[in-house]
């Protein structure tokens, strides 16, 4: 897990303030001189970062072109962008993971040529990933100092390394014990471990790649706390998201990148969530419009006092639900409520303790999972990596996982490759999945396009009733408008639909009836045609309850 | 270019190997105070007439092709993920019961071998549906039960050798079953040989290369092309997604022993039916193991493992003239073993460059921004993780103040 | 150096009875065939071990000792005149080191083992002219060829010694016995052992286990079991474990050590190579002098004597097999044993071969 080519030279480089005293060297890369404190308010700060024409070409593709970004001393500056804008790609610039074909860096005012990740860290640049890179049973301690230990005698300096974390804790209220266990800590520590990590190694700037996305919102808010203090502190945050509220919550400046190359910048406090979306996007954003309703009167999918019971309760809990054709029925509420195991339960990955499942009039309650597919069952999970696609499989086969008794993919006992790879150009066209060929790998695929994989091949086997969970989760504003688009077509044409979701403008936007679930239960049927999204909200917290 | 961008990293992995197990076994070769080249120049040099190369090939082959089976059976459970350790014992136990069988019977010649072949298959695949009986209805782990059931296995091969099934006279130094009548042979492939031109070697070629072929093939449609083939390869990669997709994990998982057991058991036959024409306590022991290496060797397919089983009958061989060379045999089983474990890593690196390339390759496919046709541009996310969350993007606001603080809503976390 | 060897070799003819014509050609082949001389400088012996292989401190090693000491008395060397071949790890090869060794001109060739029972009959007949021998491998009817020679032990006999050894030696009446493999050889041992004991003691309670089941070797080599057996044997009241287990031996004599009891050794003088604390429990050996064996038949050989088709059996009369003295642990024992073996060697005494 943890990378071992970070930190190498950390130990030349403490992160001792002291250090950092205004004061020449010659050196390029030891820069930080000018404390914030002394920069005026209204004067502008010398730039910490400025990126000049940055140009990165893989073969084949420019991921960056002509990127200018400027990043001053002391503040929190966001970039926000679609998934695969060109973000991560200019990050690994910036960290040295990889060195630009064209353009210059340079660190207040100097420019550098970083050539690995040890270089940028030597230059002041850390990097905290989305995904952490920590030792679970190592403690606190242990991490951070992991790759730049300090040593007395050839022995661990415990001592040293205690003080100094304490130090970087208290500095920038971080709140870190440096003796707990980091198995024993939540994600929102386990991030400030991250964070601690790259302090420790005498970051100035930090770059923090989607911090957010796996916090739930207290740890958001206490995550911008500490940015709050790091920026107090005079250290500079590039804050990379595309979560435009927040990003106007916390940042100072904010940056847009849009298919590789910077379109603009904008200041949060003028600029509203709308225009910056329309700025990352290039057009209007979408949002589910409601057509008139398309609801018929034939059942298609039956739930009968549906209930089943895991670790001695019961997390589905006597559940019954109707949907028809051509009607979308919404599943609402906080996950972790049932949802999923209500979804699992229909599509028969696990076996209720009672009640009844029927599809189109059949009671399918003992069909396998496979059968029930056959009949009609059409299927987006909510996990796509772990129920929906086979990452490290061609797209073609991808087309056929879930389809594999039914024509196109198959003939007979035989896979009908020709057939599968000519249907999944058929998709790739028709659901606008972006990806070389039927050939690539599933893993090559940016969220979005996976995800329009998995709708387009569950919608061409033309199922009765699908069943979708959270379809546009993790994918980005455009594929979201299009899955969007995909299942009120659906529903116009008869496919009754359960959308189990936690947006709730999607709830909302897409369903004809929404039931809310709660503690496993079916506590509160609403009209999304006169509920608005703070109503809903209630209901889901159980808050509205007795209204209802 | 595709093509070979898509053999490219298979072919990597093993050379890499055994380029890395060549060099790591010069160096022993050198500790020990001989010369690494005049080594390899022994293990290149078959003999200096004719029938002595055409017999070193034979002597590779024959080695080779047990070698095979035993891989081919490692690699069809491998494919689902499941590790049957237990080969040894299902092919002991499958060649001495297909031995008896065949002595105890007298039969046309094709038909005598067929029942030879589907005895030792039958029982093969029910030693192995044992492990995945336990497996499905106990969730007992098949490699610890496919270990024990290797000990169970040898003893009661042992048993049914000096008991029951014993066919040699009492006081002879090897126990063996009884003779199986010569209908039962199967004859060997030097007429194929002498036939193209090459000088007729000392011992047969085992005509069994052709079932082994046979099984290949199969073993290869089967797992390529067929429905079948692929909610195991589906079960293999991800049993969550092959589940969601309609695949009985537990029918999977029995049938897939089966096959592998049904093969498994195929592993004595060259020898039993070539050249020994019974079973005995002298009968080489020990395939099952090596065919886990092999399987590795080869990643699974079985043209790689028909590759891998040749550089082990090659390496075997060598073990000869390099003794006459005054180097000791067991650098042959250093070499082996360092291919394999260099494999293991090779392998992992090999799968890195994959996935590179196939990001790269996506990122080809993406229109470039000049065509301003709102293209987002190429997938650049290391693969591996679950994408970033990037939550209602509907600039509303109200879209992502709803989830649940209890730390169960989190959206996919990538701790 | 060759000079040297040379004028040793010359030294070597005329110590030979031999006739000079033989030595003559330079072709390997010349010499073989049954009853044809050699000298040391054309003396090519071929030996191919069994499972194991070279190092084993049990037969092959054992083989290779006498070859070795055959080779130094005729004057040569072993790097210059004795090739060995180990087979791969699962002796699967076999067939394959007597072909090579054949085929390289190597005359003698002598194959360790009984296991080469089954190939040698093969390699024989492809090489008429060369001289083969086989350890361990009967061939008194001359089914594996004209020119095999078959080189036994009456190991019912030096076992049943040892039999008479621990039955006189017991202070609680109850023996036991570890064999290696559960094999027709092996059984031989326990034959000759039991059957020892029984005419010392009628009553004797006699232990039998073996570490593996036939086709398993896995019991020549593995001290582990053979001290957990072994252990079994004296918390049950055995005082004396006699083991044919090749490898797995050192481990009953650890158990003997521990349990303060005794063991008797086999193969070779177990006493002269185990390290002190064991010394004090080998009470002695049953030996099987497989490098005599070895080292006489290439003697004959070299002699041109070595008739061929034929068995060459090492017994008690021969002193193929016996007692090991060694510690003075069984001297007050030994008219009894002296007396014993005069029996079975006068035909008084049939020994059984099978238990």
């Amino acid at each position: 897990m943890y990378r071992l080519d970070v930190g190498e030279d950390a130990e030349e480089r403490p992160p001792d303030r002291a250090t950092s005293a205004p004061g020449g060297s010659p050196n390029p890369c030891d820069t930080h001189r000018t404390g914030p404190e002394e920069t005026p308010l209204n004067e502008p700060a010398p730039l910490a970062v400025e990126l000049r024409g940055i140009t990165k070409r893989f073969p084949g593709v420019v991921a960056n072109r002509d990127i200018a970004l400027r990043v001053r001393r002391g503040e929190v500056h966001a970039i926000v962008g679609e998934n695969g804008a060109g973000k991560s790609t200019l990050m690994k610039t910036l960290y040295g993971m990889h060195r630009p074909d064209e353009g210059e860096i340079l660190l207040d005012g100097k420019p550098v040529t970083l050539r690995s990740p040890s270089d940028a860290i030597a230059a002041g640049i850390g990097m905290v990933h989305q995904h952490f890179m920590l030792a679970d049973n190592f403690t606190v301690l242990e991490n951070v100092v992991l790759g730049s230990e300090p040593t007395r005698g050839g022995r661990l300096d415990r001592t040293t390394a205690r003080r100094r974390i304490r130090e970087i804790s208290d500095s920038y209220a971080l709140g870190l014990d440096p003796d707990t266990l980091v198995e024993e800590l939540g994600v929102g520590d386990r991030q400030r471990v991250e964070i601690a990590k790259v302090l420790y190694r005498g970051a100035r700037t930090l770059i923090l790649d989607e911090p957010t996305a796996v916090l739930v919102p207290q740890e958001v808010d206490e995550l911008f706390g500490n940015l709050a203090e790091l920026k107090r502190e005079g250290l500079t945050v590039i804050f990379i998201s595309h979560k435009l509220d927040e990003v106007r919550r916390v940042a100072d400046a904010i940056t847009v990148i849009r298919r590789g190359t910077t379109v603009g910048t904008a200041d949060p406090r003028t600029t509203t969530a709308g225009q910056l979306a329309e700025l990352m996007v290039g057009a209007e954003l979408p949002t589910p419009q409601k057509r008139d309703s398309t609801v018929r009167d034939t059942p298609v999918l039956e739930l009968r006092g549906l209930t089943v019971v895991a670790g001695g309760r019961s997390v589905v809990d006597d559940v019954s639900l109707t949907v028809r054709e051509g009607e979308v029925v919404g599943i609402a509420g906080v996950e972790g409520n049932g949802q999923a195991e209500l979804v699992d339960a229909i599509m028969g990955l696990r076996p209720p303790t009672s009640g009844a499942v029927a599809l189109a009039g059949a009671d399918i309650s003992g069909w396998s999972t496979r059968r029930r597919r056959e009949e009609g069952l059409g299927f987006i999970p909510e996990d796509r990596h772990r129920q929906g696609i086979l990452l490290e499989a061609p797209l073609w086969e991808n087309r056929i996982l879930g389809h594999q008794t039914r024509p196109p993919s198959v003939k007979g006992l035989f896979i009908d490759r020709k057939g599968a790879r000519q249907d999944t150009d058929r998709i790739m066209r028709e659901y606008d999945v972006r990806a070389p060929g039927p050939d690539t790998l599933a893993l090559a695929l940016s969220g979005g396009n996976q995800q329009k994989l998995i709708v387009g091949r569950e919608m061409s086997a033309r199922p009765r009733l699908l069943i979708a969970a959270h379809p546009t989760r993790g994918v980005d504003v455009g594929a979201q408008s299009v899955i969007w688009e995909l299942l009120k077509d659906a529903r116009a044409e008869g496919m009754g639909i359960v959308l189990v979701s936690a947006d709730l403008d999607e709830l909302i936007g897409l369903s004809d009836t929404l039931h809310v679930m709660l503690r496993g239960a079916l506590v509160a049927t609403l009209d999304p045609a006169r509920l608005t999204p703070e109503e809903l909200g209630g209901h889901m917290t159980g808050a509205r309850e007795v209204d209802a | 270019m595709t093509a070979l961008r898509r053999i490219g990293p298979a072919l990597l992995a093993p050379l890499l190997a055994i380029v890395t197990a060549l060099v790591i076994s010069g160096l022993v070769i050198v500790l020990i105070g001989e010369s690494p080249f005049a080594a390899l120049r022994v293990m290149l040099d078959f003999g200096d007439t004719p029938a002595q190369q055409t017999q070193a090939i034979v002597v590779i082959v024959n080695r080779a092709i047990p070698l095979f089976l035993a891989g081919l059976a490692v690699s069809v459970a491998f494919r689902m993920g499941l590790f049957n350790i237990g080969v040894e014992g299902q092919y002991r136990l499958a060649t001495i019961v297909a031995a008896a069988a065949g002595a105890a019977v007298a039969l046309p010649g094709p038909l005598h071998v067929l029942l030879i072949i589907v005895v030792a298959m039958v029982v093969g695949a029910l030693w192995a549906g044992i492990v995945a009986v336990l497996k499905v209805t106990r969730g007992v782990s098949e490699v610890i039960s496919s270990i024990m059931l290797n000990f169970i296995a040898l003893g009661l091969a042992s048993y049914l050798l000096t008991g029951p099934l014993r066919g040699s006279p009492p006081g002879a130094s090897i126990i063996t079953t009884a003779e199986i009548p010569e209908s039962g042979w199967v004859p060997g492939l030097n007429g194929l040989l002498t036939g193209v031109g090459l000088a007729e070697p000392r011992t047969e070629m085992y005509g069994f290369l052709l079932v082994a072929v046979v099984a290949g093939l199969m073993v290869s449609v089967l797992i390529k092309r067929t429905r079948f083939g692929f909610d195991l390869r589906a079960t293999g990669l991800s049993p969550s997604a092959a589940t969601a997709s309609g695949v009985d994990a537990r029918g999977m998982v029995l049938k897939t022993m089966l096959i592998s057991g049904a093969v498994a058991g195929l592993i004595g036959l060259p020898d039993l039916l070539g050249t020994s024409h019974h079973y005995g306590t002298e009968f080489t022991t020990g395939l099952g193991f090596l065919g886990i290496a092999v399987a590795l060797l080869g990643r699974n397919s079985p043209l790689g493992i028909a590759l891998a089983a040749l550089l082990f009958g090659f390496l075997d061989r060598a073990a000869i003239p390099l003794q006459f060379e005054g180097i000791p045999a067991s650098v042959v089983t250093i070499i082996q073993g360092t291919i394999v474990l260099a494999v293991v890593i090779a392998n992992q690196v090999a799968r890195q460059i994959t996935r590179r390339q196939a990001e790269r390759g996506s990122a080809q496919a993406v229109a470039p921004p000049s065509t301003g046709n709102g293209s987002t541009g190429g997938g650049q996310r290391p693969g591996g993780g679950p994408p970033p969350d990037d939550g209602p993007t509907t600039g509303i606001g109200t879209g992502t103040g709803v989830r649940n603080a209890s730390g169960d809503a989190r959206q996919g976390a990538g701790a | 150096m060759r000079r040297v060897r040379g004028m040793k070799a010359a030294a070597l003819l005329l110590a030979g009875s031999l006739a000079l014509a033989a030595c003559a050609s330079d072709e390997p082949e010349a010499g073989g065939g049954n009853g044809g001389g050699s000298s040391a400088e054309e003396l090519k012996i071929g030996l191919a071990f069994d499972t194991g292989g070279l190092g084993d401190k049990s037969f092959n090693d054992s083989a290779y000792a006498g070859a070795e000491a055959a080779v130094e008395a005729l004057g040569g060397t072993v790097e210059e005149n004795l090739q060995t071949l180990s087979p791969n790890d699962d002796a699967s090869n076999r067939a394959e080191l007597l072909t090579q060794l054949a085929q390289q001109g190597f005359d003698p060739v002598l194959a360790v083992g009984f296991n080469y029972d089954e190939v040698i009959g093969d390699v024989a007949a492809d090489f008429p002219d060369t001289t083969f021998a086989q350890v361990d491998g009967a061939n008194s009817d001359g089914s594996k060829g004209e020119n095999v020679t078959g080189l036994l032990f009456a190991e019912e006999q030096g076992s049943f010694l040892a039999g008479v050894a621990a039955a006189s030696k017991t202070e609680t009446d109850h023996i036991g016995f570890v064999g290696g493999v559960e094999s027709p050889l092996i059984e031989k041992f326990e034959a000759g052992y039991v059957a020892g004991a029984k005419a010392v003691n009628p009553d004797i309670v006699v232990d039998v286990s073996y570490l593996s089941p036939a086709g398993d070797f896995s019991g020549f080599g593995d001290p582990q079991k053979g001290k957990l057996v072994a252990q079994g044997m004296y918390q049950n009241g055995a005082d004396i474990v006699f083991h044919a287990a090749g490898g797995s031996g050192v481990g009953v004599f650890e158990a003997a050590v521990e349990a303060g009891k005794r063991a008797i050794g086999v193969d070779s003088d177990q006493y002269l190579t185990a390290p002190p604390d064991q010394q004090a429990v080998i009470m002695t050996s049953m030996l099987k002098r497989v490098d005599n064996a070895v080292e006489e038949f290439i003697t004959a050989y070299a002699d041109g004597s070595v008739e061929g088709g034929t068995d060459v059996v090492y017994d008690l009369e021969s002193e193929g097999v016996g007692l090991s003295t060694s510690g003075g642990y069984i001297d007050d024992i030994q008219a009894t044993i002296d007396e014993y073996r005069q029996k079975i060697i006068d035909g008084e005494i049939t020994v059984p071969t099978t238990p």
